[in-house]
């Protein structure tokens, strides 16, 4: 297990210290949170010691291919890993529950949707199609005992217009008469009709156009602000969220290779995926070959590595280490000079990678 | 929140009616046809036979042909083309010509006082196995994982590879036989008189059991196993997911899934109630039920071919008078072919 | 014993699959072998077709009747009892097998034959002929099948097996028809169907060559599926009596157990009104259990 929190920097390769200072503004803090899915050939980690923090006011944004795990840690934040995976280790605190993972039940039930609002990975198809939409708000409201049908319907109401949509017509229309703009708009309305303070969008804009895409980011974005919550939006693709998240965390194979406030990490990215992820981004203004795509493909359950870097395989910088031990997640040193200075002492939005060959941590650590 | 109001919606259903009504009728008119050339088919000619037999017994040949033209609503000795017009002209006027066996009452009396014979114990019977299959495959896809889903979901396979008549020969066998608990081979009480009193509508439903229950039993494996397969497959769906993890009750979250799968079995239903007219002649007669199937098969023993023409051309109409109200009610339960554009 | 094949066996890969004979015959066994329910099957259907062959050279040609020994019951001399002219239930069961195999296999080959090429050339060509062949199969599956099979028996009057193979075939075709139809309209965009296209290659070719491979193993299912429908189908149009009573096939049995031969009312009549029906669920359930062992093997993702 990782170290919690409030530990010092310890000089052990397999644990590392988190990034971001703890209790700050109270928003969600994920620790050492392990997922492991039986297979045949035993259990298999698809989330492997992450640490996140989301602070109130903060938009983290969650990086990774396909199979890095990112939408099994946001499912893992609802105590919701479909069988047969499971919550191996690791608590998650969000603002009103202690520890999700411990919830079970009828608790179980009442968070969710009421501590962590969740705008689904398939949000154009997250509604009953037999039954209108404001039957389903009211529907979600009487589950978490909101019986005053008059608030609710107000409240409804009032995000309908705050997304931009006709409050009377959305209310009263089926999922099909619905664009898919208007329909993730909706799933935002659903996640946030319980007033969450925390706030996770799983890939809100991949079935989009580009159009639709600005407009759903907007809102993500207002929202955000007027009612100060902790948002985490996943995604495989780095571009939507450059101009949105203040703090980025990069997911590899499970874990996390990279964080920290997305001018840093986009700036001078540490890990050799992250700035794999940054070269693949074409550019409208630029030449498109200059956008290089990722080579090979990312890591299943079943052909993560056990040992070493999970990244090795697919990495250029590859050394004789990165196969032996596997790095861990230590704060960037910045040449002398550099606009940040040396955040080894876990400074607040510290920029954090875990790679041998950009990052090391026996060295550095021996310098701090 | 389609553009148009709800005149447009109407206007667009009407439209979709007609054009199902209007294929129903073409489908109608095939079938008489097929029908028409079916009988003219019948080895040794009936009509002819029919016409011959009449003249051999020192009837006129006029009179004969008129005869035989009450029968079969067309004259035999007239071009064929002229015979099939006849006989359709005669269908639109709900014409189907006379029985032979049953001493030239009109096959339509015969069909019509059939029907109720068919539609009670096969309604009855569909009612019983569609509430049970469908309940208990919304359990066996629940916990289709464990035993009780497993039980359940082979419990279906078996009651539905067996065919009817051998639940008929079975349960007719096994509890008027062996075990003389119900009554056989009459659908009351010969002694009661026919009516409204309470022996004879005891007598009714006691007779009733056994069909009811071999129709039941035969139809409930396939209820069973369809609801089950359409379970999990909306189990599937995002929604449910979405449902769950929105913290929705669980009795909300699981009348979400029972409706959405409840839909494609609703067409299924109606067209089950279509062919019930005429999927039920094992069990008519083994229990002897005098019903459509029942007469329809004694009408071919009998080489009664109106009456067998009528009652197949019934039976096939309901098939397709049920076909389209399926379609047509279905608009009202799935609002996205209520309001799709 | 499900007869209901669920899902099409559409295989994700881009062609159509070639292996090698003898791996396909290693691959049928194992898959055959796998399940101890699936060997039981192929027992019982491989005794039955032995049944079917040897059957009704066993005995002779008119079976003996014998009116001392009337609904006699299982003994020695006659396993499985006699009827109710004292003739020796096996004999009439072994000799009927052959009846019931042969036309069940003939109208499972003529359903699927029929279904499969309608099917395919409705989907492939699309257009005019797709609507045409669309509204003949819903008319064939909107008319009630038993009543029709009443009439027509009537109106034919077959006892060879072959012709009732063939009646029962022509009308049982439209379900697969509609199922393949809706495959062979994905096939027809995939990339390698479409370069046959636009090659210019004729339909027949495509049909046949390109097309066909990849709807086979769900064909093939369904030819067994079929093969059951079919055993109903007959046993149940001869129990009713509307076809000749003067064969000797397990239907026929049932119909003099049941309407002439009042062995339905009479309980020492046990064995002679059980036997045909067991017949009739065994051979389906040994088909049943053989359908799982094909399935497997068509679609080896399902293993595990």
């Amino acid at each position: 297990m990782r170290t919690s929190s409030a530990d010092l920097p310890s000089p052990s390769t397999a644990t590392a210290p988190p990034v971001t200072v703890p209790g700050e503004a109270g928003g969600a803090e994920i620790r050492g949170l392990v997922v492991v899915f039986g297979t045949p050939d035993g259990e298999m980690a698809a989330v492997n010691g992450v640490d996140l923090d989301l602070p109130l006011g903060t938009i983290t944004g969650l990086v990774g291919e396909s199979g890095s795990g990112k939408s099994t840690l946001a499912l893992a934040m609802m105590n919701a890993v479909p069988k047969p995976g499971r919550i191996a280790a690791g608590s998650i605190r969000l603002p009103s529950v202690k520890d999700m993972t411990q919830l079970r039940g009828k608790a179980l039930r009442l968070a969710r949707g009421s501590a962590l609002g969740y705008v689904f990975q398939a949000s154009q198809n997250s509604l009953n199609p037999l039954k209108r939409i404001g039957a389903q708000l009211l529907d979600l409201g009487r589950a978490h005992g909101m019986e005053d049908k008059g608030v609710l319907l107000a409240r409804a109401r009032e995000l309908c217009e705050r997304m931009g949509l006709d409050p009377v017509r959305t209310l009263s229309a089926y999922q099909h008469e619905l664009s898919g703009g208007m329909r993730q708009r909706v799933g935002i309305v659903f996640a946030l009709i319980l007033n969450p303070r925390v706030l996770v969008l799983d890939e809100p804009t991949t079935a989009l156009d580009m159009i639709s895409q600005r407009t759903v980011l907007d809102i993500v974005r207002d929202v955000h602000r007027d009612r100060h919550l902790a948002t985490l939006i996943i995604t495989h693709d780095i571009a939507i969220v450059a101009d949105l998240a203040d703090y980025l965390a990069v997911m590899y194979g499970g874990r996390v290779v990279e964080k920290g406030p997305t001018r840093h990490v986009l700036q001078s990215a540490a890990h050799p995926y992250t700035r794999g992820l940054i070269a693949a981004i074409p550019r409208i203004s630029g030449d498109i070959e200059k956008a290089r795509p990722l080579v090979g493909r990312p890591p299943d359950l079943l052909s993560i590595p056990r040992q070493g870097c999970v990244f090795r395989e697919r990495c250029p910088l590859t050394i004789g280490r990165c196969s032996l031990e596997e790095p861990a997640l230590v704060p960037v040193v910045k040449e002398p000079g550099g606009i940040f200075g040396e955040s080894g002492d876990g400074a607040p939005g510290g920029h954090a990678a875990a790679c041998h060959v950009t990052a090391p941590a026996g060295g550095d650590r021996s310098r701090s | 929140m389609t553009a148009e109001g709800a005149p447009g919606r109407w206007r667009r259903l009407g439209h979709r009616l007609g054009v199902r009504l209007l294929t129903g009728v073409v489908m109608v008119l095939a079938v008489a046809t097929l029908t028409f050339f079916l009988v003219h088919a019948m080895p040794g000619n009936p009509i002819q036979t029919e016409y011959q037999t009449l003249i051999a017994r020192g009837v006129t040949p006029s009179v004969a042909a008129q005869q035989v033209a009450g029968m079969y609503g067309f004259v035999s000795n007239r071009p064929l083309l002229d015979q099939y017009g006849q006989y359709m002209w005669h269908l639109i006027q709900f014409n189907l010509g006379k029985s032979i066996s049953a001493s030239g009452e009109p096959v339509v009396h015969l069909v019509l006082s059939a029907a109720p014979w068919t539609v009670i114990p096969v309604l009855s019977g569909l009612v019983v196995s569609f509430l049970l299959g469908v309940s208990l495959g919304v359990v066996a896809a629940v916990r289709r994982t464990n035993r009780l889903g497993k039980v359940l979901s082979v419990s279906g396979s078996l009651f539905h590879g067996v065919p009817q008549f051998v639940w008929a020969v079975m349960l007719a066998y096994i509890f008027t036989t062996l075990l003389p608990i119900f009554p056989f081979g009459s659908p009351y009480n010969i002694l009661d008189t026919p009516g409204l009193n309470g022996p004879f509508i005891l007598s009714l439903v006691y007779s009733a059991v056994l069909p009811v229950l071999a129709y039941a039993l035969s139809s409930y494996g396939g209820w069973l196993l369809t609801m089950r397969s359409s379970v999990v497959s909306v189990l599937g769906d995002d929604f449910v997911l979405a449902a769950e993890l929105r913290g929705l009750r669980p009795l909300t979250q699981l009348r979400y899934v029972a409706r959405n799968a409840f839909l494609p079995l609703f067409t299924i239903l109606l067209l089950s109630v279509g062919f019930m007219f005429g999927g039920a002649i094992f069990i008519e007669e083994v229990f002897d039920y005098p019903g459509l199937g029942y007469q329809l098969v004694n009408a071919v023993n009998a080489r009664d071919y109106p009456l067998m023409s009528g009652d197949f051309l019934f039976i096939t109409v309901a098939v397709i008078a049920l076909n389209i109200l399926a379609d047509f009610l279905y608009t009202f339960i799935d609002p996205r072919v209520r309001r799709a554009a | 014993m499900a007869v209901t094949v669920i899902g099409p066996g559409l295989g994700t890969e881009g062609g159509p699959r070639r292996a090698r004979p003898a791996g396909r015959w290693q691959a049928a066994r194992q898959a055959l072998l796998r399940e101890a329910r699936r060997v039981v099957g192929a027992v019982i259907v491989v005794a039955f077709v032995v049944m079917a062959i040897v059957g009704p050279f066993l005995y002779p040609r008119h079976l003996g009747a014998n009116a001392n020994a009337v609904y006699a019951p299982p003994s020695l001399a006659h396993p499985l009892g006699t009827d109710f002219e004292g003739t020796d239930v096996l004999a009439l069961l072994v000799v009927g097998a052959r009846y019931v195999l042969v036309s069940a296999a003939v109208a499972g080959a003529i359903a699927v034959g029929l279904g499969a090429l309608i099917g395919l050339v409705a989907g492939y060509l699309a257009g005019a002929v797709d609507w045409s062949l669309s509204r003949i199969t819903d008319f064939a599956l909107t008319i009630p099948q038993y009543p029709l099979l009443v009439v027509l028996a009537a109106v034919a009057r077959f006892t060879s097996p072959l012709l009732i193979g063939v009646l029962l075939g022509v009308t049982s075709w439209a379900g697969l028809a509609r199922a393949v139809r809706s495959q062979a309209f994905s096939l027809r965009e995939r990339p390698y169907i479409e370069a046959s296209r636009s090659l210019g290659l004729s339909t027949s070719h495509v049909i046949v060559k390109e097309m066909l491979p990849n709807i086979a193993p769900y064909v093939a299912m369904n030819l067994l599926v079929s093969m059951i429908g079919a055993i109903y189908l007959e046993t149940g149009l001869f129990f009713l009596g509307v076809l000749p009573t003067n064969v000797s096939n397990w239907g026929v049995m049932l119909n003099l157990a049941v309407f002439s031969a009042g062995a339905i009312g009479s309980a020492q009549a046990v064995s002679y009104l059980l036997t045909p029906l067991i017949a009739i669920l065994l051979l389906t359930l040994g088909i049943v259990f053989v359908l799982d062992a094909v399935d497997e093997f068509f679609n080896p993702r399902l293993r595990g």
